[in-house]
């Protein structure tokens, strides 16, 4: 029952995240020309920019020294190269998760080996732009939701493109704007046109995406290409991320020193969440979900196992409209309730201000010009890609009129919406567009249609040219602003897609922002080593707690049922030269007992024999309990702590995920048993790198008495089916003991074959056999105790009441008379006595749980 | 001038079926100070006692109330407690009106702030759609040139012939789209619809909350929606203002109509909102109390 609630929680906590606008785009993109060879010709497709090469067929010469670099290696080396980053992206777990696809959960991230170069001097340009857009962007948000609304006044912006728009949040507007910082992290999407500059077509205000994974791009291709990476002088990444967590502590509440900063998140099911649990690693803070925060006396707490502990700062990646049910969307399970009142009571700081996605809208594109001469008395350094709204009259006559040449877009559209190319549609569809933009012109914007350029791309058959746009990010906390030194470089999915967009499976590229001489190491302004010296660290999530808990029970349940199938299949694969049926029906009984097969075997199963079952529990993708689906659990827990793994565990998690092993093209005994072989060898793996990695803190001990209240209730089941079996003890008992993986301690200790009264003494009662029940109570024991104590949480002895419960049943049993000798004789007595144990082991799990995670869900009344 | 004293008593009791361990709510109980009403008094009587009681202007400039209770509580009492001194409403005379269409396009063009409020009230809202089935509804009213009080008046009259007032038949979920189909509902709906045919013909319209008069003064009938709060509808009309109109009662609101504050549609200002974290059920019961407490001549209020 606690399971199920388990996952109750879970699907609630990531339900709606559907409605989260995903990280994508649409572009229009070109036809992209294949070519083959190791070397890169020149000739992007009519009408666009080759990034790459001049009008001569010149390399340009920010691409020169790569190339050259590059030209080194023959193909072989490069696709080498290429799959080794695969392989890398594959261990690291990069992943975007894909809406509406099942199997689109935790895709992994695509990487082309060749980076984008980008000249010094160009950058310096396109940072002046960047970072006055940044401010200009801000100045617009600070008039709508704090000012006097003066852009509306004075016939700057039109009233209908703020009013009617669902990005607009009025519980926001008036709320205490830490610094005056709408927008302490912006990102903009760019695109080059034909004639080689940079023209903005989006911007990302909400909670933008990417800078996570423009880290990661960085970090696989250092390892890919190190020498080059070298040799071409590129700016590194890591300065902006300082300096970023820097801005955000000193966007602080007034008066608080030394902030408690968490990073909110949607979690595991929404898009971008690898970089959510990146992120919070890289910048060292908690990744928390929506009910893991809760708001008291105007006020923002995390709750912890250590109890209640304040917030000062919290760096969103949930939408604005999903943070807070009370006040802004009444059905969202993703935000915290009261947030918005805590914020206007000046006690947080949420990043980016609620409200600040209103001027995603792509419908601001067509005013920003004229606002930026009026707010900034500056000539905009960074065009906008031509935008007309048809909520202007004028504009719409010019949108109907030139339809062939311009893309439509959703005005207010932040989440996907359709988009038409007007050059591609039939007069039918031309003339139903037309109808609808005619019928609701506000809520629609066209854009000039323009040809992204191209760069290349290494694929297994060659250089191939793609389509590429440039997601670009600026942090600020209004004093001063930091351009990261590169971006997230999106290439079209193939030749032929117009669409760019991460949905849609296109890839990525690293961006190179080439060092000049004038460029420091580290933009000087602040130096994060000094604000790093004595941060306050929170607490451990009650949450996240949980999440370890379930990952030491369901790592130790797949352990053990693969052992008993490991062990089981071994005596069916051995005795078919010599088939004792006796033995076989002792192994379908015991198989039956410990519940491995549907007590009720399906209809068509008359003439499956065991094995055939039995592979089936391996392989089945679905029904509780097979293979597949505990490393579903396991990954679903996993993936709720991820911030809290080293790379080499989450990357060894990784390989007990589901699909990490390969589905053979015929079912049969010898694959399973190298396939349950390795993923027993990689428990062993997450076990030793958990006990020699992690931090002895609570969050251990969570899962490790996970493992160990899982381990103590599968020895009282296998002895409990042991017993039913009604075959010559020895028999029985070997299995058992290879099972329990205490052949040896068996062997060491008695030198005859296996008897009831010594397997259970070693099972059971055995203090110093890891295996055994009586270990596992004592350790729980040992970390129930340390928990109440580093915990400082009241003692409660009604756990200490069931271990001892337990502990003396086991040491007053006389195993030699409550035992079953061979067949025929009743299991009672010690059936009894493991009923006992079951019962108190699942009454330690309900406490446990409704002493620590315990959290429930709001409720709108 | 002469102005109407009530004392208003509104109740809201929540009983939870199971602990709620932290409970937020937002209340807009408090009558704001408009061109004809004055909140003399309010307070409020809330058990189990509340954490944080923090009153703050809203978007609309209502007067909004967040509460928190912070430890575990199986029910949840409101008591709001307002005297209100009401004066007369001023309504043009009828045939002095604008045209409706001159309405419609001052709004368009005119970028004083009076008119920029108004165009927050003038798009479709959550609970308010607007589409050419209600532009439809409104047409036979709104016929050229006409004077808008006078169309408005000539709609209300319609929409009283058309649909029932039918406590039974929707609840606050219930869509306008059936309330247009069944043609029964309460005071709410009836706002809304009325809502939505103005602003799908491009008039500002907002949602008003508010209560009426319980008993009626001798000699007056007793009108609908007494026994919980009230909500009506008010039309912007450049030069002229706010004018509130009822259309449950087919009336222009005047001394019997107290409101409490307004917004775009019922989800900007209903009177409780709230977020509970445990419990599992909850049964609500609301009363409302309206009582005439004699007039007084507006010099002596101060």
């Amino acid at each position: 029952m606690l399971e199920a609630r388990h996952r109750v929680l879970e699907s609630l906590a990531s339900a709606g995240v559907d409605d989260l606008p995903p990280m994508s785009d649409a572009f229009h993109g070109s036809r992209a020309i294949p070519t083959a060879g190791p070397s890169c010709p020149p000739g992007g497709p009519p009408g666009s920019f080759d990034e790459c090469f001049g009008g001569s067929g010149i390399p340009r010469s920010n691409w020169s020294s790569l190339l050259d670099a590059l030209g080194r290696h023959g193909s072989t080396e490069l696709t080498a190269r290429r799959d080794e980053g695969l392989r890398i992206i594959r261990e690291h777990g990069i992943t975007y998760n894909v809406y509406g696809d099942p199997k689109g959960c935790d895709r992994p991230w695509e990487l082309d080996l060749v980076p984008i170069p980008i000249a010094a001097a160009e950058w310096r340009v396109l940072e002046a732009g960047l970072v006055q857009r940044s401010r200009l962007l801000n100045l617009i948000l600070r008039d709508i939701y704090s000012g006097t609304q003066r852009l509306l006044l004075d016939g700057f912006l039109p009233p209908e493109l703020i009013y009617p728009n669902p990005g607009f949040l009025r519980p926001c507007r008036g709320i205490p704007v830490a610094g005056q910082v709408h927008l302490h992290l912006s990102a903009v999407d760019l695109v080059r046109s034909p004639s080689g500059a940079w023209v903005a077509f989006a911007d990302r205000t909400s909670s933008p995406s990417g800078v996570g994974y423009a880290l990661e791009n960085r970090t696989v291709l250092s390892r890919i290409l190190p020498e080059e990476l070298g040799e071409v002088s590129v700016r590194r990444l890591h300065p902006f991320f300082n300096t970023e967590r820097a801005m955000l502590e000193s966007l602080a509440p007034r008066g608080v020193s030394n902030p408690g900063v968490v990073l909110l998140t949607p979690g595991p099911l929404n898009a971008t969440y690898f970089e959510h649990a990146y992120l919070a690693r890289h910048l060292g803070i908690p990744l928390v979900e929506g009910a893991d925060l809760t708001v008291r006396n105007e006020r923002v707490f995390l709750k912890t196992l250590e109890g209640l502990q304040s917030v000062d700062v919290i760096l969103r990646r949930v939408e604005d409209g999903f943070c807070d049910p009370l006040e802004l969307r009444a059905e969202s399970v993703l935000g915290i309730p009261g947030l918005v009142q805590a914020a206007r009571s000046g006690n947080v700081t949420v990043a980016n201000a609620l409200g600040s996605g209103l001027i995603e809208s792509p419908a601001f594109l067509a005013f920003l010009r004229p606002i930026c001469r009026h707010l900034l008395s500056e000539e905009p350094l960074l065009p906008s890609v031509t935008t007309w709204w048809c909520g202007v009259a004028t504009d719409l006559r010019h949108v109907l009129e030139n339809l062939e040449s311009l893309v439509i877009k959703p005005a207010f559209g932040r989440r996907r919406g359709q988009i038409w190319f007007g050059h591609l549609l039939n007069a039918a569809e031309k003339s139903r567009l037309r109808d609808l933009l005619v019928a609701k012109p506000r809520e629609f914007i066209a854009q000039e249609c323009m040809n992204p350029s191209s760069a290349p791309v290494w694929t297994p058959g060659g250089f191939e040219r793609r389509s590429i746009l440039l997601r670009t990010f600026v942090a600020t906390d209004g004093a001063s602003y930091a351009v990261m030194p590169g971006g997230l470089t999106r290439v079209s999915a193939s030749v032929d897609d117009p669409l760019v967009s991460m949905q849609r499976g296109a890839g990525s590229k690293d961006t190179w922002v080439l060092r000049s001489e004038e460029d420091p190491d580290e933009p000087g302004h602040r130096s994060p080593l000094q604000t790093s010296v004595d941060r306050r660290l929170l607490g451990l999530p009650s949450r996240a707690a949980d999440s370890l808990f379930w990952l030491g029970r369901y790592t130790e349940r797949l352990e053990q049922r693969l052992r008993i199938l490991r062990c089981v299949l071994g005596q069916i694969a051995d005795q078919t030269a010599d088939a004792s049926v006796r033995q076989t029906d002792a192994v379908a009984l015991l198989v039956q007992g410990l519940g491995i097969l549907p007590s009720d075997p399906p209809s068509d199963a008359g003439d499956m024999d065991l094995s055939d079952r039995l592979l089936e529990v391996i392989y089945a993708t679905e029904g509780p309990g097979s293979i597949p689906d505990l490393m579903g659990r396991i990954r679903q827990n996993a993936s709720a702590v991820r911030d809290r793994f080293s790379g080499d565990t989450w990357r060894i998690l990784g390989r007990l995920a589901p699909g990490s092993t390969v589905q053979p093209s015929r079912q049969s005994i010898a694959h399973a048993l190298g396939m349950i072989q390795d993923l027993i060898l990689n428990l062993a793996a997450f076990n030793g790198l958990e006990m020699e990695n992690m931090t002895r803190g609570p969050g251990w001990r969570f899962l490790d008495a996970g493992r160990r209240l899982e381990r103590g209730t599968a020895i009282v089941g296998l002895v409990t089916a042991a017993s039913f079996v009604p075959v010559q003890e020895d028999a029985i008992l070997g299995l058992v003991l290879e099972i329990a993986d205490s052949v040896m301690t068996h062997r060491r200790r008695y030198f005859s074959s296996a008897r009831w009264p010594d397997v259970l003494e070693i099972l059971i009662r055995e203090g110093s056999n890891p295996r055994a029940l009586a270990f596992q109570l004592a350790a729980m024991r040992n970390h129930l105790d340390a928990l109440e104590s580093e915990l400082r949480v009241g003692v409660d002895d009604r756990w200490s009441v069931l271990i001892e419960g337990i502990q003396s049943r086991i040491a007053a049993a006389d195993f030699d008379s409550i035992i079953p000798l061979g067949e025929g004789c009743s299991p009672d007595g010690l059936v009894g006595l493991m009923e006992t144990c079951s019962q108190g082991l699942a009454g330690l799990s309900d406490d446990l749980t409704h002493r620590y995670f315990s959290h429930t869900l709001p409720r709108i009344s | 001038m002469r102005q109407l004293l009530y004392d208003i008593v509104h109740t809201t009791d929540y009983d939870y079926r199971g602990a709620v361990s932290v409970s937020h709510h937002f209340l807009r109980l408090e009558p704001r100070e408009t061109s004809r009403q004055r909140c003399i008094a309010h307070e409020f009587r809330i058990l189990p006692e509340p954490s944080v009681l923090s009153p703050h202007g809203d978007y609309f400039g209502n007067r909004a109330h967040f509460v928190a209770v912070e430890r575990p509580h199986c029910s949840l009492s409101i008591i709001s407690r307002s005297r209100v001194a009401v004066s007369p409403a001023f309504l043009p005379d009828i045939s002095e009106t604008p045209a409706w269409e001159s309405v419609r396009s001052r709004c368009r063009v005119d970028r004083t702030r009076a008119t920029l409020e108004a165009l927050e009230y003038s798009h479709a809202s959550p609970l308010v759609p607007t589409s050419p089935v209600f532009s439809d509804y409104s047409a036979p009213s709104f016929t050229a040139s006409r004077p808008i009080i006078d169309a408005l008046s000539d709609l209300m009259t319609r929409i009283l012939a058309d649909f029932r007032f039918d406590p039974t038949a929707t609840t606050v979920s219930t869509p306008l789209e059936e309330f247009f189909k069944t043609k029964r509902g309460v005071c709410q709906d009836f706002a809304h619809f009325l809502i939505a045919c103005l602003r799908s013909i491009g008039l500002p319209a907002r949602y008003v909350s508010g209560y009426l008069e319980t008993d009626p003064p001798p000699g007056m009938p007793k009108l609908r929606g007494v026994d919980a709060s009230h909500a009506w509808v008010s039309l912007y009309c450049p030069g002229i203002g706010w004018i509130d109109a009822d259309p449950t009662n087919n009336c222009f609101p005047s001394l019997r109509h107290i409101s409490i504050g307004w917004g775009r549609d019922y989800a900007d200002i209903s009177p409780v909102r709230g977020v509970l974290i445990g419990g599992t059920d909850q049964v609500l019961k609301v009363s409302v109390d309206v009582t005439a407490v004699g007039s007084v001549s507006q010099s002596l209020l101060g």
